[in-house]
Parts: C-alpha cells; structure tokens; sequence
C-alpha cells in the first residue's frame, strides 16, 4: 500500500525538478528557499502590520479619526516594510516559475521597481519624520525597542534587493538557462476571479503561518485551553500547509500528472480541513471564552467590533480552498 | 503495539482536554489573595485606566503624559502628602509586545520609588490581546518589586482577583481599617461556538462569593472599595433610573457613550447588589473611554475613572456641542472649556467610611497644558 501512494504521488518521474541540469537545478533550489524565507518574512511583517492596522481601525471605529491618522503618519514604516518583503516573495515566484524569459523579464523590472520605491520611501519618511518631530529620536521604541531604526535597516537591505532584481532583469536575464511552463495558461475570462481567489488564499496562508508559529509561543496552553489551543495552532497552520503543497507539490507535476493527482489531493484537503473545522468548533464549545483569555493576541482584527468572525475565517478558509479546488478538478474531469 | 499507542495517545488527548494543573479551591486559600499596607488618614489612590499601550504608542511620548500625571497630583495633594497607591484598572496594552510590557514595568517601578507609592495592576480585556503569553504578563507583574499582584492557580474565575487590606500595621494581621477589592472582570466569551459575536465579559458569582469571604475574614463592617475593568449593569441601570424613571440619586461628569457592559441580563453580575449589604462604598472601573460618569447609586458610588493618555479613543468635549449629554456633562462641573477627556481619578479614605473623590482632566498642549481637578 505504502509502496503504491509513494509509486503513484512520490515518484522522481512525475517531477519537473529532476529534469533540470546542473546550474538550473541549483538556481532552482536556490530560488526555492530564496521563496520560503521571504515567505516567512512576509507572513511576520504582515502579522506586525495587521497589529498596527487593527489599532487604526479600533480608533476610526470608536469615533477618533484624528487618533487613527496620528497612528497611521507614526506606523507607515511597518506598512511598508511588509509591502516591501511581500513584492520580493512576488519577484522570488516569478524566477521560481519563470514561464518565458520576456514575461520573467517584465515581473523582475515591474517588481524590482516597486521594491526599491517601498524601501526608498521608508528611509527618507523616517528621516523626514525625525527632522519633523514625528519620531522623538531614531530608536523610540514600540513596536520594537529599535523602531523605526530597525525599519530604516531593514528597508536599505531591501534597497539592494530591488536593485538586484533590476539589473538581474537588465543585465543576466538571457543567462537564466531554465524555463519551467509548469502552471496552466488561466484563461481571460476566470483571470480576475481566479486572482483575487489566489490572493485572498495568500493572505491568509501569510497570516495563518505567523499566526500558527505565534500560537505555540502567545498561548495559555494551561488552564484547560490545551485542547482549544492546539486546534487553532492546527486551524492557523492548514492555509500555508496547503499553500506549500499547491506551490512546492502540485505544480511540480508534470502537466499529465497533475490532471492525475488534482481529485485525489483535494479529496485529502477536504477532509483534513474539515476534520480540522469540526475539531476546532468542539474544542471552542468546551472553553467559550478561550479565544479572549488563552491567546486573544492571535486576533488582531476579531476585536474591533468584538466580533468572533475572524477566528471562524480562519478556520473555513482552508475548507473554502478545498471546495473550490474540487469543484474545478471536477469540471475539468467532466468535461474530460 | 497498537494497543500501546492506542493508550498512550488515549492518554494524551485527556490531558489535552482537561489541562495538565489541577487547580485548588479559593476557600481553601483566603489568605493567599491578601496583601496589606500601612493606612493613615487621607490615604490617597490614584486610578489610572486604559493606558493602552499598544503597536502604534511612543512609548516616550506616552511616559511624558504620565510624568505630568504623576507631578499634578503631587501638586494636588500637597508637600508632605502622598500618593499611596496607583491602582492600574486595566487595558494597560492592547496588540502589544514583550517591549511594550516591559518598558512599562520599568517605567512603574521607577515611579513607585521616585514617589514612594505601590501599584496594583488589575488585567482588562485587551490586556490579554497582545504576542505575549498570558501567564508570561502575570509573571512580570508578580516581579516586579512594588507591583502589588495575585495569579493563583485557582479555581477562581479570572487572573488579578486579590485583595489589599489597609491595615493600622502595615501587616495582614494588623486591624483592617478599609479594603481594596482588585477583581479581574475578564474579557468577552461566545455564547455558543459558531456565535459570530462575543459578549463582553462579567463578574462571575463565584468572584462576589470569594470576595464576601475576604471581606468576612477582616470584619463584615470594613468599608470596602472595589477596583475592575469592565463595568457591570448596575451603571446602565442607575442611569436609567435617573433619566427614565427621575430618581435622584446623586451623578456626576460625563457618558459620551455607552457603558459597554455586557448588556445581557442573563448575564448580570451580583456584585454591586451583594456589597451593597456588606459595606462595599464603592466600585470604580474604566473600559468605556468616553464615560466617567459616577453616581451614588443606593448607597455605593459606581463611577468610572477619567481614561489615561490619549491612545486608541478618547472624547473631545466642546461648549459648543448640543448634545444633552455633553451639556448635562457640563452642567456638573465648575467649568465651561473645551477640553479632552483624559486624566485620572483619585479617591481619599478618611477616618469612618467617608473618602474624597476627584477627576483629573490632563490635556497636553503647545500653548501650556490644560490641567484641572473637579471634586465628586
């Protein structure tokens, strides 16, 4: 039975990555975890900047608009540090499935540009922000100790790395010597579905994987909300997990084994993410204030309009994904 | 092999499920919650709620407003007085860090020196809405020298539910003269698991039932003061006698909102109603940044502290605005400015069951700070 799942979804022959050669297989690993650590990144920027958010939200909410525009001018470096780690992950995906030289050429120019304009703007806002009195000194404090000293360090790395991207785009770009068309053509109609459906997926693949990692450092696993814990840690984890299987398994595939692998995959999803859901509201009936006392730092947007919407979000996401995914693999087998 | 496996993840799964601590029953343990200070005559506390510190805060910025705090009541009260205790009610952070909790540890401590009073920290509902770990918090208040803090690992509901006996002697033996109530009032619960709202939380019973306890134990004739976060429905409730039903009880500053209670009757708590019979004088709380309005309702004054600093909302009470409550507001205070409603509250115990109450409306401004005290 092993033998069989291993034969049919594990062998080296259904890959596109084992028909590289030499440079382009290293390029490609490379390039792999070039994607993962900005993916990681990402996720922790964007948990920072959703605290920040949360925040200006709560103020507009409450009626002091002036409170939430202060907040706002204070916190912009962390908006854009996130922005700036976000387009590199794009930069990053378009080497990784890079589907022609011309269209890689376009994404690295187009994403190098915008790079080095966040990173840019970071560094003279805090400047400017000093010299203005908006930053009472270079290190003041909250949300680091070192902030906004740690986003001018940070967006000056990112500098480098849009720079990089844009002469890699000018300079090296016929030198890249591996093309890899594995992701199929999305028709014009579905793009813009198709495309939000993607994004929406990745942000909270971004914010489920800080957001899980959090779980196991931010939670009060004692108490009785061990169980409760545990299953939001796993409900939090389940969209970048499937994220990492659509990007680092399923479109790895060569194009016939994918067809071959879609019903079987999602099938599995479905019933994780479901199995995960079931789980998840059990352990809620059984500590119904475990959200607000065990880990409420996990929710920084549920607590606006005290609403339990975020954490269900959360949960039905990965659930969403599936039912989607399956409805397409099965029009597709339909239609043969 | 199965089997073996079977147990142990058998095993696992009622851990999980029920926690690994066995906790031990409050009753057994009444002395564990009591700490106690030296009273004397004129014996000040200063209320400071909702600080909320959070992602967005300077924290300089925000240390400089409570240096000015700090100082006007020193002024207020005069050379050769004191602050004796600050009594921190709650959402002192809110989607904050380990940075946040201690620089604001730091900062205390080196308050309580340089004024020579204590704190007690009491935890509000966003205290616990921040990347720390909830029990990681309560270890930095119980370190910190001259916080005055309790977590047990108790069947209690809540976290800082202590108690601080103002004692001739300084010591928890010594003849109780007042209480201080600290009761943690929690923070929202889902009335069922796919409930997409949550309901603030309340005072449970078992917390009014451990404080009766406490209160018996020093002598069912202490007056007592009680401190928490979020208030009960008893504040909607004395309102509303006065404004629907013209009763007139005694009230005084502004509700620029509402009291974000929980709202729910089926959820009212009983701890006004019960120390209402046992000499509880009064219950001060924060939460509702735009309200600190106080009544004397039945014979102890409810009131909710005047919010500390200007992070995430605050009102801005203007002569100008029509609407009655800012003018009824208005109407009971000496004064006809415009000004924002932030500062703190400080209550004198005196000899007897008497104590003072004031409101302290602190504005930072170019032109000179706006600082002015208005008595209940």
């Amino acid at each position: 039975m092993g033998e069989l799942v291993m034969k049919r979804f594990f062998d080296k022959e259904n890959f596109l990555f084992p028909s590289f050669e030499g440079k382009a297989k290293k390029q490609s690993v490379a390039i792999a975890v070039g994607l993962i650590v900005g993916f990681i990144l990402a996720s922790f920027t964007f948990f920072n900047m959703l605290y920040c958010f949360a925040d200006i939200v709560g103020s507009i909410v409450s009626g002091s608009a002036d409170v939430a525009i202060a907040d706002f001018l204070r916190s912009l470096p962390v908006f854009l540090t996130f922005f700036m780690t976000f387009w590199t992950v794009l930069a990053l995906q378009a080497f990784f499935r890079n589907l022609s030289p011309e269209k890689l050429h376009r994404s690295l120019m187009k994403n190098g540009i915008a790079i080095t304009a966040f990173a840019g703007v970071t560094i003279v806002y805090v400047i400017e922000g000093l010299i203005e009195g908006r930053y009472l000194k270079i290190a003041e404090g909250s949300p680091s100790a070192l902030y906004p000293l740690d986003s001018v360090l940070y967006a000056v790395l990112f500098v480098l790395v849009g720079v990089f991207f844009i002469l890699y785009a000018k300079k090296f770009i016929k030198k890249i010597p591996y093309v890899v068309p594995s992701r199929g053509p999305v028709c014009k109609k579905a793009r813009g579905a198709y495309c939000t459906f993607v994004t929406f997926w990745c942000l909270f693949a971004l914010f489920g994987l800080s957001g899980g990692i959090f779980t196991f450092f931010i939670y009060d696993f004692a108490h009785g909300y061990a169980f409760y814990g545990i299953m939001t840690a796993l409900a939090y984890l389940l969209s970048p997990c499937f994220l990492l299987v659509w990007e680092f398994y399923f479109n790895e595939l060569k194009e016939e084994k994918r067809k071959e692998a879609l019903l079987p995959l999602v099938t599995g999803a479905l019933c994780v993410s479901g199995l995960v859901a079931a789980l998840y509201f059990l352990s809620l009936a059984l500590g119904l204030d475990a959200p607000s006392n065990a880990g409420f730092g996990m929710f920084p947007v549920a607590f606006s309009a005290s609403v339990n919407i975020a954490t269900m979000l959360t949960v039905v996401t990965p659930l969403v994904v599936s039912v989607v995914v399956l409805v397409k693999g099965l029009r597709a087998k339909s239609r043969g | 092999m199965k089997t073996k496996f079977l147990l142990a993840l058998t095993s696992l799964s009622a851990l999980t499920l029920t926690g690994c601590n066995s906790p031990f029953h409050y009753e057994e343990h009444l002395a564990d919650y009591c700490h106690a200070l030296r009273y004397r005559d004129g014996f000040n506390i200063l209320q400071l709620t909702d600080i909320h510190w959070n992602a967005n805060t300077s924290t300089i910025a925000s240390k400089r407003y409570l240096d000015k705090v700090f100082a006007a009541t020193a002024t207020r009260i005069g050379s050769g007085n004191k602050i004796d205790l600050v009594e921190v009610t709650g959402d002192q952070f809110m989607l904050a860090n380990t940075y946040h909790v201690t620089t604001f540890l730091e900062y205390f401590e080196a308050k309580a020196q340089e004024y020579g009073f204590s704190y007690a920290v009491i935890w509000g509902n966003h205290d616990r809405h921040g990347l720390y770990n909830p029990n990681w918090l309560s270890d930095q208040f119980n370190k910190a020298a001259h916080c005055i803090y309790n977590d047990l690992e108790d069947d209690l509901y809540g976290r800082s539910n202590f108690i601080i006996n103002l004692t001739e002697d300084g010591t928890t033996s010594g003849a109780t003269k007042w209480q201080i109530a600290n009761l943690d009032s929690g923070a929202s619960f889902s009335e069922t698991a796919v409930s997409p709202f949550r309901d603030y939380d309340y005072i449970r019973k078992d917390q009014t039932q451990w404080w009766l306890k406490e209160h018996a134990l020093v002598g069912d004739t202490v007056p007592t003061i009680a401190y928490y976060h979020i208030p009960q429905q008893d504040n909607l409730e004395a309102w509303n006698a006065i404004h629907n039903n013209n009763k007139t009880y005694k009230h005084k500053f502004f509700k620029l909102e509402g009291f974000a209670d929980n709202g729910n009757r089926e959820y009212a708590s009983d701890f006004i109603a019960e120390g209402r019979k046992h000499h509880l004088k009064a219950a001060f709380m924060g939460h509702a940044h735009n309200v600190d309005w106080t009544v004397d309702y039945d014979g102890v004054v409810i009131g909710l502290g005047v919010k500390t600093g200007p992070e995430l909302y605050y009102a801005h009470v203007s002569t100008e605005d029509k609407d009655p409550a800012v003018q009824e507001g208005y109407a009971s205070i000496d004064f006809k400015e415009i000004f924002d409603l932030i500062g703190a509250s400080m209550v004198t115990l005196h000899d007897g069951e008497a104590f003072d109450l004031q409101h302290l409306y602190l504005n930072e401004r170019a032109t000179g700070d706006f600082v002015k005290w208005v008595n209940w």
